[in-house]
């Protein structure tokens, strides 16, 4: 997963999580408070430029991680610009733009305050600051769970998928339809019988409730998040501020 | 295909979210008191929720051209039951949000609804409707399955034609547009997904027939494809 290149291998990893989850939230915060689409534009290229240069992701990887977001929302702001009249006929309606212009400039603003967050942050650390916000102990159970075995799931399904398509088990649609289905009913079975497994594993160490880990420590948490919220206020107040540019 | 990052109103973004948030406290509760009484079900839960995950890394081919991924909603209803699905499809939408960018923070309310609630619960419904009238395992899981899909795909559309409603049709107008264009992908996409999940169940009930009899729809039957 690109994603999770990026959150090992970039400088801010040692950053906490706590910091960079407030800065995304102030981005988010922002995207919506832009009061012109030019403004939202200009948060997306600012947290984009912040995550490529301050943090160290490779810009190369950022794009290849937004195009399909970008993709779909430059189709859905295509369906926008079709309007339905009364007697049910289609037409195009160009004096849609300003409101495309908006949505489309606020979705990428809010897409690369995720990002922002996505791209520079393990889900492992993640789960540690959900943790930390008290999030219920089922929640965390089943995304820990979820999170080690989509490795174990990830590799089985390309092993059997490859082994299909040796015997040509894609070469129609027809075949493709029932090689996967024997593929993810495959899956399916090893589902409980690696839950089964597990289950022994935790017996056999007195495992009987929920899962308990070490949480990450970050040398400079306080510091940290303390400048992530006076970066993410600016942020926001600049977004507001800017009022009369673009509109 | 969820909705986007950013793409639905701050509104209507909060408002999803909270009419989702009496389910995910239903589903929390519901899947504790599940874990009292069968704590294997706790690892179950959480290996059911990476394979959903997976899952919808599967490409479907659709006779449009276009591919799509299964959403295993009607398998997941089936198995462990509607209220279950909301905290571990919470799980994998958050995930696909954080690992895949697929979907976004603030529109995972929105997108909880219509995958993780409406969902499982017409799925669960359908089946049950369909094996109280004796309809044959196989038909009951496609039946669900299929329509468990189209009223993910449904709610979507509305969510979306009520947040941008057609300046000339209104709510009615956009919801035409937007069901059609999801109908174009989706219709052939919730038919592939019911045959699918027929033979993952027949798969099910052939190697894990045991396993089975202790889940909630299958308990105390035989289970005959």
């Amino acid at each position: 997963m690109l994603i999770e290149q990026a959150a090992y291998g970039n400088r801010w990893r040692q950053v906490s999580p706590a910091a960079k989850g407030a800065f995304a939230l102030a981005g988010l915060i922002a995207a919506f408070a832009a009061p012109a689409p030019l403004v939202a534009a200009g948060i997306a290229v600012l947290l984009a430029v912040t995550a490529c240069l301050g943090a160290g992701v490779a810009p190369g990887l950022y794009l290849r991680v937004a195009a399909p977001a970008a993709g779909f929302l430059a189709l859905s702001a295509l369906t926008l610009f079709v309007s339905i009249d009364t007697d049910f006929s289609w037409r195009w309606a160009p004096e849609a733009w300003p409101r495309v212009a908006e949505l489309g400039a606020r979705s990428l603003a809010a897409l690369c305050a995720l990002l922002g967050l996505v791209l520079t942050t393990p889900l492992p650390d993640l789960l540690g600051l959900l943790r930390r916000l008290r999030c219920p102990d089922v929640l965390l159970d089943l995304m820990v769970l979820c999170y080690r075995m989509l490795f174990v799931f990830s590799a089985a399904l390309h092993d059997t998928a490859t082994a299909q398509q040796a015997r040509l088990g894609y070469a129609s649609a027809r075949l493709t339809r029932r090689s996967l289905g024997l593929l993810a009913a495959n899956l399916t079975v090893q589902v409980w019988q690696r839950a089964h497994a597990l289950h022994l594993a935790a017996q056999a160490r007195n495992g009987d409730g929920a899962l308990r880990f070490l949480s990450p420590q970050f040398a400079h948490a306080r510091r940290d998040t303390l400048l992530a919220v006076l970066a993410g206020g600016l942020l926001i107040a600049a977004a507001q501020l800017s009022a009369g540019l673009g509109a | 295909m969820h909705i986007m990052e950013g793409f639905l109103p701050v509104e209507h973004a909060l408002g999803w979210t909270v009419a989702s948030a009496p389910f995910v406290v239903l589903g929390i509760r519901s899947v504790r008191r599940q874990l009292r009484e069968r704590p294997e079900q706790r690892m179950l839960l959480g290996v059911a929720a990476a394979f959903s995950f997976v899952l919808s890394a599967l490409k479907l081919p659709s006779v449009t051209g276009s591919c799509s991924h299964p959403t295993g909603v009607g398998l997941g209803a089936l198995l462990f039951g509607p209220l279950a699905m909301v905290p571990v499809g919470l799980v994998v939408l958050l995930f696909q949000a954080l690992l895949l960018a697929h979907g976004g923070l603030t529109t995972l309310g929105a997108n909880l609804f219509s995958m993780a609630i409406v969902g499982p619960f017409v799925a669960y419904g359908i089946f049950r409707l369909a094996r109280g009238a004796r309809l044959s395992l196989a038909v009951a899981v496609f039946a669900a399955a299929f329509m468990g899909d189209l009223a993910t795909y449904l709610t979507t559309s509305v969510q979306l034609a009520w947040a941008f409603p057609d300046p000339a049709g209104g709510f009615a107008a956009s919801l035409l547009k937007f069901g059609s264009i999801f109908a174009f992908t989706q219709l052939p996409l919730a038919v592939s997904e019911g045959l699918l999940t027929v033979l993952v169940v027949n798969a099910l009930t052939r190697f894990n027939a045991e396993e089975l009899r202790h889940l909630p729809l299958f308990a105390g039957r035989r289970a005959t494809a």
